[in-house]
């Protein structure tokens, strides 16, 4: 070999090894765009790291879930005993007792009262709607989403909607074998058709960072008013028609503009929803 | 005054640990932080675990770390895969060749730099989600989130820099067999 040629080599190696972090930074910002691109497009059809991921996380987050369920459950059972301060030992040991099975006993009854509305509600669903908990949520102050404990394997696909007996909850981004990503109505990049109930205006119900969720392309001449109830029109072939979605607490008309803006209080809170019903759209379709 | 820690432990190993915390801090930022009255704001622990990183440990392996925590981020929250990865990996790089020039290690500086990194983070996440997403009008809320994210973040980073700097020590003492 050339000892020029060897040099070369031996300075490049350098220059590598000088600046590996930079490298491999400016590297991994061109991969991340990468996906970016493709997942934009739809191209990304392979992910091997998303579902090993969330087959891992899924039992700690279960877990955790439940650990949180306890927390709270201790939480209310601490505020409910806070009245009882000055009565004696014995006595709060024994309200304490009584008031841990009888929050337990509330808590089984809500359940039982929960999963039976939900049941009633399914018989109105598609049959192969999918009851499903949710056990994790967004972690990312950025999107708003959940994650639930179903997925490929129970029947669960990309695309479906979520609902619960209260309204719509979102859809179905991504799944995997055991869990599924759910976009909910009020994170910015959703958007619902939706019908103005008492007036049959049209308009797409979404999220927004400024103004919580919104109700938007609705024209200035229609008649949206504060209360309306705003319910899915079904066109989107996601979710059955009717169903709730939120309703509105503000309308107002800018000085500029096409369009009206109308903040929308959305019918279901993710925060305060444990069960729900995933809906296959073609079929939710054909029930209508 | 704190001086830069001198690391005895592999750059391998420290990035394995700091990855693992990593992954224990998306769990947490799923599930209970979101029990803190802060509204829709989730601290970003990830960030300042990678702010750290970039400072205190810059090399291969963070990087990589930093890239699949973000991709971690966006399996289990965005819409779209690699938002988080490149928001996270832009902040790495912009950390790491800032961290040549911070020779002082106070909490007041932590503080300044996990500010200024949740706000390139921000700022990156709004700008991708206008081009990949067309989200429109997002800009308008969006100056809200970055600064209430990057206060919070900013209030936590001399918490978390100090537990990953004793956890570091404690990697230290583990492995480093005393004489």
């Amino acid at each position: 070999m050339h000892p020029a040629v060897g040099g070369d080599r031996a300075s490049m190696l350098a220059f590598f090894r000088k600046n590996q972090v930079l490298l491999s930074s400016c590297f991994c910002l061109l991969l991340s765009l990468y996906i970016l691109t493709a997942a934009a497009r739809g191209q990304l059809r392979r992910d091997p790291v998303g579902p090993l991921l969330l087959w891992l996380l899924r039992p700690v987050e279960i877990g955790a879930q439940i650990t949180i369920d306890w927390f709270k459950e201790m939480q209310n059972s601490y505020t409910t005993l806070s009245g009882f301060r000055g009565e004696n030992e014995r006595l709060r040991n024994r309200i304490q007792q009584l008031e841990v099975e009888r929050n337990r006993l509330l808590e089984a009854e809500a359940t039982n009262r929960r999963l039976q509305q939900l049941l009633e509600f399914r018989s109105h669903l598609p049959s192969d709607s999918v009851t499903a908990s949710i056990i994790g949520n967004s972690a990312s102050s950025w999107f708003q989403s959940c994650l639930l404990d179903k997925g490929s394997a129970d029947g669960v696909n990309k695309g479906m909607g979520v609902v619960t007996p209260l309204g719509v909850l979102g859809q179905v981004v991504s799944v995997t074998g055991r869990t599924a990503k759910v976009l909910l109505l009020t994170d910015p990049s959703s958007g619902i058709d939706v019908l103005v109930q008492r007036t049959r205006a049209r308009g797409i119900v979404s999220g927004s960072l400024d103004y919580g969720t919104i109700l938007k392309y609705v024209k200035r001449s229609e008649d949206v008013q504060e209360g309306d109830r705003l319910i899915t029109s079904g066109i989107d072939g996601v979710f059955p028609k009717g169903l709730l979605v939120g309703t509105v607490i503000k309308a107002r008309k800018q000085q500029l503009g096409l369009f009206q803006l109308i903040e929308v209080t959305p019918a279901v809170l993710a925060s305060r929803t444990e069960e729900v019903l995933v809906v296959h759209p073609e079929t939710s379709q054909e029930k209508n | 005054m704190i001086l830069s820690p001198t690391s005895y432990v592999s750059p391998m190993k420290v990035s394995l640990l700091f990855f693992a915390i990593g992954i224990l801090l998306l769990l947490l930022q799923m599930t209970f932080l979101h029990l803190l009255p802060l509204g829709p704001i989730v601290p970003d622990f990830i960030l300042v675990l990678c702010v750290y990183w970039g400072l205190h440990h810059p090399s291969v392996g963070a990087v990589l770390g930093a890239f699949m925590l973000g991709y971690s981020v966006d399996v289990v929250s965005s819409k779209i895969l690699g938002i988080n990865a490149f928001a996270m990996s832009l902040v790495f790089l912009i950390v790491y060749l800032s961290s040549r020039s911070i020779w002082l290690h106070h909490p007041v500086v932590s503080s300044l730099v996990v500010l200024l990194a949740s706000l390139v983070k921000g700022v990156a996440l709004v700008l991708v989600s206008a081009i990949f997403l067309s989200v429109d009008g997002l800009w308008l809320g969006a100056i809200r989130y970055i600064l209430l994210e990057a206060l919070v973040a900013a209030v936590l980073a001399p918490f978390v820099f100090n537990l990953l700097r004793r956890g570091q020590s404690f990697l230290e003492k583990v492995t480093v067999p005393t004489e």
